[in-house]
C-alpha cells in the first residue's frame, strides 16, 4: 500500500465515501482509486469476502444491494473480479475489485453476503473459468450444461471469422486517413 | 393447506417442465416445477437459450457499432438500453451532450417506458386469464407510440438513434405536436386499463396476496424497477442519482405496500401516469431549436483508459453498462447488467408455496424479456 502511494500522486478523495470505507475496513489491506463515478477499492482475494460482509453490515455504510458482479480479463495481469455495491437507504456506491492470478483462478463466493451473487457468479464462472469456492449451485447459467471447458469472455477465446471481419474497418476509416 | 384427510393418502411429488416453447413463459425460458398436488414445492429455472454473446461481440467493434447490440438486448425498451450505453461512452470520452438532445432523449425514453408497460399489461392480462381484450388494448396504445418512433428514427423496434454525443439526426418538425397527440391517446389508454384491471373484482381476487416477496428479500436478491418498488423500496435511479434532466423534473417514485403480484401490476400502472407527467414537463422545457450534437466530433471516437459503471432506470429496472476502456476505439470489456436476470433470481422465493397457476402469474408480474436476461 505504501509503495503505491509514493510512486503515484495521492488521489483526492474529498466528497466521496472513502473515509467511511477506510474506517469500516480497518485491518484489511485496501488500495483506493478514484473512478469516474464511484470509488474503487482494491482488496486482496483472501480478504475480499470478509470486507464485503463488513461493508454490508456496517451501520453507516450499509451496502445491502449488489448491483453487479463480473470480471475483466487483463491477460498477463490476471483476472479482476468486480463487485458493484449500492446502499438502498444511504444511496451511495462503491466498486470493489480483487485480482486473481491466471494460474490460480479461484475466489471465495459472495453468495453468503448477498443471494443476488448466486446467478451473477455462475455467469462469471462459466465466462471466465473462475471457481467461486463454496458456491451452493455451481452449474452453468447461460452456456450449455456440457460446455464447462469453454470460457467465451477470455481474451484468448477465438472469435469466429465473421466477427473478426465485422470489427475490422466497417464504415469507420482510421482517423486522418 | 394439508388437511387430516389428505394426510391419509400416499402422495408423490411430480416434476413438470414448463417451456422453453410455452406461450406463458414470455420468450424462451424453461422452468422445472416440482409440485405436490396443486402446490409448487420447488422451481428450477433454466436460461441461456438466447445467449448471443453480445458482450464479447461489442469488444470487437467500434463504439458506434455497439449501439445496435444494445437495442437487441432489450428490444421492448431499446431507447433505454441505448441510453445507458451511449452515456457510458460519453462519460469515458468526456463528451458534453447539448441540452436539446438531452430533452429529446428523456421524452423518447419515457415514451419507451410507456410502450413497454403497455406491452406488459397486455401480456399479463393473458397470464391472468383475461383473453384478448387487454392484449389488443395494450398493442393499440403501443402501436401509436411505435409509429411516432418510426417517424423519428426510421425503425419500429431497433432504433439505433442515440449516438455518443447526442442524436443521429434531428427530430421531425412536428415532433412536439405528435408527442402531445400520442399522450392524449395514452391518457385514455391508462384509464381503460384502470377500468379493465384495477376495478375488476376477478382480476383483483386473482392477483392480491399472490407471489409475495418482502423488501429485505427483494433487495438481497438484487431486484430493481417496479418489481422492487412494489415491495415498498423507493429505489429509482432517476431520483437517487439523477441523469439527463431528471433533477429539474417533478415526479413521484411509486411504491407498493404488499409486494404481491397486484402491487407489481399497480406500480406499473401508476408509473404510466408519472411518465406522462414527465413528458409534459419535458415538452414545456425543451427548446425548439438548437444543436443535437457537439460541434466538433472526431470521426473515430477514442476514449482514454478508464472504466465506468453507468446505470439508468429502464422499464424493468436498473439497466447498467460497465464499460472498461484501455484507450482504443472499442471497449476492452463491456458488461450489461440486466435487470431481468436479477429479478428472475427471486422467482423461486416468490413461487414456492403458491398454486401452479399462480406461478405463471408471478413470472408474468416481473415482466421478463429473455433477450435481456441472456444477452
Amino acid at each position: 500500500m505504501t509503495t503505491e502511494e509514493t510512486t503515484q500522486p495521492v488521489a483526492d478523495f474529498s466528497g466521496t465515501i472513502w473515509a467511511e470505507v477506510d474506517r469500516a475496513l480497518s485491518g484489511v489491506t485496501v488500495r483506493p482509486e478514484r473512478g469516474l463515478l464511484d470509488v474503487i477499492a482494491h482488496i486482496p482475494r483472501d480478504e475480499v469476502v470478509t470486507a464485503l460482509r463488513r461493508l454490508k453490515t456496517d451501520a453507516a455504510l450499509h451496502f445491502d444491494y449488489l448491483r453487479s458482479l463480473t470480471a475483466i480479463d487483463r491477460e498477463a495481469d490476471g483476472i479482476e473480479v468486480v463487485y458493484h455495491l449500492y446502499s438502498t437507504d444511504k444511496k451511495h456506491n462503491l466498486t470493489v475489485k480483487t485480482t486473481l492470478p491466471t494460474t490460480d483462478l479461484n475466489v471465495p463466493t459472495a453468495t453468503t453476503v448477498w443471494r443476488a451473487a448466486n446467478w451473477l457468479e455462475r455467469e462469471t464462472a462459466e465466462m471466465f473459468g473462475i471457481q467461486f469456492t463454496g458456491h451452493p449451485d455451481p452449474r452453468t447459467l447461460l452456456m450449455p450444461e456440457d460446455m464447462t471447458d469453454v470460457h467465451p469472455l477470455l481474451k484468448s477465446h477465438p472469435l469466429a471469422e465473421i466477427e473478426v471481419l465485422q470489427g475490422e474497418g466497417m464504415g469507420y476509416p482510421e482517423e486522418g486517413a | 393447506m394439508v388437511t387430516e384427510r389428505a394426510r391419509e393418502f400416499d402422495t408423490q411429488d411430480l416434476l413438470i417442465n414448463v417451456g422453453p416453447q410455452h406461450p406463458s413463459t414470455h420468450g424462451v425460458f424453461r422452468m422445472v416445477l416440482e409440485i405436490d398436488g396443486e402446490l409448487v414445492k420447488d422451481v428450477i429455472p433454466y436460461i441461456g437459450y438466447l445467449h448471443r454473446g453480445a458482450e464479447k461481440l461489442c469488444e470487437t467493434m467500434d463504439y458506434r457499432q455497439g449501439i445496435g447490440f444494445m437495442d437487441r438486448t432489450e428490444y421492448l425498451a431499446a431507447f433505454n438500453a441505448e441510453l445507458s450505453y451511449v452515456m457510458a461512452v460519453e462519460a469515458l470520452a468526456g463528451l458534453e451532450v447539448p441540452e436539446r438532445a438531452q430533452w429529446i432523449r428523456m421524452i423518447l425514453c419515457e415514451l419507451n417506458r410507456i410502450s413497454s408497460h403497455f406491452m406488459f399489461m397486455g401480456a399479463f392480462g393473458v397470464d391472468t386469464g383475461v383473453m384478448g381484450t387487454p392484449f389488443i388494448y395494450g398493442w393499440r396504445e403501443r402501436e401509436g407510440i411505435i409509429d411516432l418512433f418510426e417517424e423519428i428514427s426510421g425503425d419500429r423496434m431497433m432504433y439505433a438513434y442515440f449516438r455518443p454525443g447526442g442524436l443521429a439526426w434531428d427530430v421531425t418538425t412536428n415532433f412536439k405536436a405528435r408527442v402531445r397527440e400520442v399522450l392524449k391517446s395514452i391518457t385514455q389508454g391508462i384509464k381503460d386499463f384502470d377500468g379493465l384491471f384495477t376495478e375488476n373484482e376477478i382480476f383483483v381476487a386473482r392477483t392480491k396476496g399472490v407471489g409475495y416477496i418482502s423488501a429485505e428479500d427483494a433487495i438481497d436478491y438484487g431486484m430493481s424497477g417496479p418489481s422492487l418498488r412494489a415491495s415498498g423500496v423507493p429505489m429509482d435511479v432517476r431520483k437517487d442519482e439523477p441523469y439527463l434532466k431528471y433533477s429539474e423534473i417533478d415526479f413521484k417514485v411509486i411504491t407498493g405496500e404488499h409486494g404481491d403480484v397486484f402491487d407489481r401490476y399497480h406500480c406499473r400502472l401508476q408509473e404510466l401516469r408519472e411518465s406522462v407527467k414527465i413528458i409534459e414537463q419535458c415538452l414545456a422545457k425543451m427548446p425548439d431549436t438548437g444543436p443535437i450534437m457537439p460541434e466538433k466530433m472526431p470521426r473515430m471516437l477514442r476514449t482514454p483508459p478508464g472504466e465506468v459503471y453507468l446505470r439508468t432506470e429502464a422499464p424493468r429496472g436498473e439497466y447498467g453498462v460497465y464499460l472498461v476502456s484501455n484507450g482504443g476505439n472499442r471497449p476492452y470489456r463491456l458488461k450489461v447488467r440486466s435487470a431481468c436476470l436479477s429479478n428472475l433470481q427471486a422467482l423461486k422465493q416468490m413461487s414456492v408455496g403458491q398454486y401452479v397457476a399462480d406461478a405463471i402469474l408471478v413470472l408474468g408480474s416481473i415482466d421478463i424479456v429473455l433477450s435481456e436476461v441472456d444477452r
